[in-house]
């Protein structure tokens, strides 16, 4: 293995950094063995907790089960009825959606927030009014899901919601709607929610990615007539693009995942408009006991989740590489 | 040195996991065996009248069974629905519980032989000769978990059943008499709509709106076809003038502004709140809400069963139910003998319930007078349909769904029922 460093980015990240320092200190370093010492309490606890059950989930996945009494082997049924179902499919659709509201929309915003906390106003009003507005923006990410969403039902409420009720006093009352009630609207609500309680957590990573950079590449293309946004396309994006990828794949993955909002909000309603498949294989599990059918759903989700996984860690590795000038 | 700490460590996991599987492994009457700790669940909330008399029922228990204390701990509805069976499967089972009644739910948990067979225990304390024929119906469970014969699974102590809840104030201010028959009804809501009113209280996120729809359908049903419908005797069609009826009926109510749209997302507690705030002057719903509309009501209200229609939605209670595995069997049996004494029953009455085997001269508030004499007059005529969602697992989530559909208009009337169709032949096969 070669590799060359390519110093024209300037400092280099700090993921980079740790790992090219862990590489050149492989021949000082403590025997191996040590080290999975301390492993084992976490992996064994991953085994109990994660491997397990997966592997029991898998094999129920395979049966016809009520959750009590014996389950019937029926082999590969359940993922072939998966797939001739429409609700289940359309599940998936409402993912996408759910994606595009808490990946790429807290991501796109956060960049833009965090650049303009940290660029303007940490330094027009001081770093600890940045600060401040950085928690109030995190505060979402710390309310407990279920809060969160009973307060923006009421918020959402055709009547006497506030929205509706702001929307009025302000005179634009015929835009008033039933956010949560109406099929084509209640995707796009929730989405709504989402971004407001997604949006904190890409900020604060970018806030602090944004610590490490360079400030002389900043006085530099300053220097040289760089305007905001050509500072932010330019100098912003390329150095903090690892906390780029980690947020989006983190945001996808909890996108794909998305429980409890849809639960409290509108339970997948109105007539399956808002439904995405945890929820789907939570109502098949415990509502309908299908038990193997709702294993099969959880199955498929958690193998998507796991290739997406696997795939934006490749993908974010061979990127950093090849900034890096990384050969593998 | 490594080695060595591997054997440590080896050593202590062996130990760790040994005692894990002795206690997994654990003889399963290890638990509250003596005889002097009966282990109670149920989930009716503190201020119903249920509650009420059950708290009354515990102390009249520990006075008649001296040493004994009640261990009860307070559940949820739903904390009980979605974990009763893996609960019951395990050695943390109580000794006795409350639980929903249906095929779907105590129906299923009998068929998996996780609960105690009580019929020896109801003729010998007489039980079934204190309930009548519809409320003794969600007791029995044949092999299949099919309600209305086989043996007894449960023990309702009291009953339920849905009527018009109507806001007199309202009603008199527009100068609106109670309807007697159903042309009157809807005359009424016309009125209310003239006026600016929405009529009917109504939730589209859960039982609500589906309530209306298939009270719909059973004021042009009989006995047969419910039988049908709920414990397959034949097989229902969704397409016959009942169910047709009450498809269009409905979509038209959302037309004619009796039901508005913007209810499609709301919860029962905001149909409740709706009628308590006296914004909708109509709410059909069940008898659970009459303790706390007589408590928090600021204006005259009354009831009356739905007109023109033989059959209305209701049953026994929630069923008292003893678990296979419960360690305490005759202590449960007779906390389930207090519950059914006049003293409890007549308890019950007066708090707002429906009890079923109370003394009528004993029940001395106007307004359960009343609401016993309506239960009365439909145990007589066999008026007691059920739920729309028994017949299977996971139907009240389709019927929620799909009523949500008619109330947005994204679906037509027999796109409704087919969809309703789909889901109850598919729900029914597993009985």
């Amino acid at each position: 293995m070669t590799f060359t460093v390519d110093e024209r980015g300037g400092r280099r990240s700090a993921v980079v950094e740790a790992r090219h320092h862990a590489k050149n200190a492989r021949g000082d370093r403590p025997p191996r063995d040590s080290y999975a010492l301390f492993l084992l309490p976490g992996a064994l606890a991953f085994l109990v907790i994660v491997v397990v059950p997966f592997l029991m989930n898998t094999g129920v996945s395979f049966t016809e089960w009520q959750g009590v009494g014996s389950p019937k082997w029926t082999g590969l049924a359940n993922y072939r009825e998966l797939m001739d179902d429409a609700e289940f499919w359309a599940s998936f659709r409402h993912s996408l959606f759910m994606v595009v509201a808490m990946a790429v929309v807290p991501t796109v915003l956060g960049l833009v927030l965090a650049a303009a906390l940290f660029d303007f106003v940490g330094k027009h009003f001081g770093s600890r009014t940045a600060a401040v507005l950085r928690a109030c923006f995190y505060l979402p990410q710390v309310l407990p899901i279920a809060v969160a969403g009973i307060v923006w039902s009421w918020i959402l409420a055709p009547e006497n919601g506030s929205l509706n009720e702001l929307l009025k006093a302000v005179g634009l009352g015929s835009l008033q709607q039933d956010w949560l009630g109406d099929p084509d609207l209640a995707l796009y609500s929730v989405m709504g929610v989402m971004v407001w309680v997604q949006l904190g957590f890409p900020l604060v990573i970018f806030m602090a990615g944004l610590q490490r950079v360079d400030p002389q590449l900043y006085e530099a293309a300053e220097l040289d007539g760089a305007g905001w946004w050509r500072r932010f396309w330019h100098v912003t994006l390329p150095q903090i693009r690892p906390e780029i990828y980690v947020v989006l794949l983190w945001c996808t993955i909890a996108a794909l995942k998305v429980f409890g909002a849809v639960y409290v909000l509108t339970k997948g309603g109105p007539g399956g408009a808002t439904d995405v498949p945890s929820y789907f294989s939570f109502t098949t599990f415990f509502e309908k006991t299908q038990v193997g059918y709702g294993a099969a759903i959880s199955t498929v989700l958690t193998v998507i989740v796991l290739l997406l996984a696997v795939v934006g860690l490749k993908l974010q590795t061979r990127a950093e590489d090849a900034e890096q000038g990384v050969v593998r | 040195m490594l080695t060595a700490r591997r054997r440590v460590m080896a050593a202590a996991a062996a130990v760790v996991s040994t005692t894990l599987l002795l206690a997994s492994c654990g003889d399963s009457d290890s638990g509250s065996s003596d005889g002097k700790t009966l282990k109670l669940w149920h989930y009716e909330s503190p201020d119903s009248a249920m509650a009420v008399a059950w708290n009354a029922a515990i102390k009249e228990f520990e006075k008649t069974h001296p040493g004994v204390k009640v261990k009860f701990e307070e559940k949820g509805f739903e904390q009980i629905q979605k974990t009763a069976p893996m609960v019951l499967n395990s050695d943390d089972a109580p000794d006795l519980m409350e639980y929903n009644k249906g095929n779907a739910t105590a129906g299923h948990l009998s068929q998996q032989g996780l609960l105690t067979d009580l019929s020896a225990e109801v003729t010998k304390h007489g039980w079934d000769k204190k309930l009548s024929a519809g409320v003794r119906t969600t007791s029995q469970y044949d092999a299949k978990g099919v309600m209305g014969s086989g043996k007894w699974f449960g023990i309702p102590n009291y009953a339920e059943y849905t009527m018009v809840f109507y806001n007199k104030d309202l009603f008199k201010k527009y100068g609106i008499a109670e309807p007697k028959t159903f042309t009157e009804l809807t005359a009424a809501m016309d009125t209310f709509v003239d006026k600016g009113v929405t009529p009917l209280a109504n939730a589209g996120a859960e039982y609500v709106a589906h309530q209306y729809l298939y009270q719909l359908a059973l004021s042009k049903a009989d006995r047969a076809w419910v039988d049908s419908y709920q414990l397959y005797k034949g097989k229902p069609d969704f397409h016959d003038a009942a169910w047709t009826y009450a498809a269009e009926t409905f979509a038209d109510w959302v037309k004619k502004g009796y039901i508005s749209k913007k209810t499609t997302s709301a919860k029962a507690e905001d149909a409740g709140l709706s009628f308590m705030q006296g914004k909708s002057p109509i709410l059909f719903s069940g008898s659970w809400w009459f303790g706390r509309f007589a408590a928090e009501n600021k204006f005259d209200w009354g009831t009356f069963l739905w007109p023109d229609s033989n059959l209305t939605l209701g049953s026994g209670g929630n069923l008292w139910v003893v678990p296979k595995g419960a360690e305490n069997k005759q202590l449960a049996y007779d906390f389930i003998d207090i519950t059914m004494s006049k003293k409890i029953q007549n308890l019950l009455g007066n708090k707002g319930g429906v009890p079923v085997a109370a003394d009528p001269a004993a029940i001395t508030d106007p307004r359960s007078k009343g609401l016993i004499a309506n239960f009365n007059t439909l145990s007589e005529r066999d008026g007691l349909a059920f739920y729309p969602d028994w017949p299977a697992p996971g139907f009240y989530d389709v019927l929620v769904s799909e009523t949500q559909k008619l109330i947005t208009g994204s679906a037509k009337p027999d796109a409704y029922l087919d969809a309703v169709k789909a889901a109850y032949d598919k729900g029914v096969q597993a009985p």
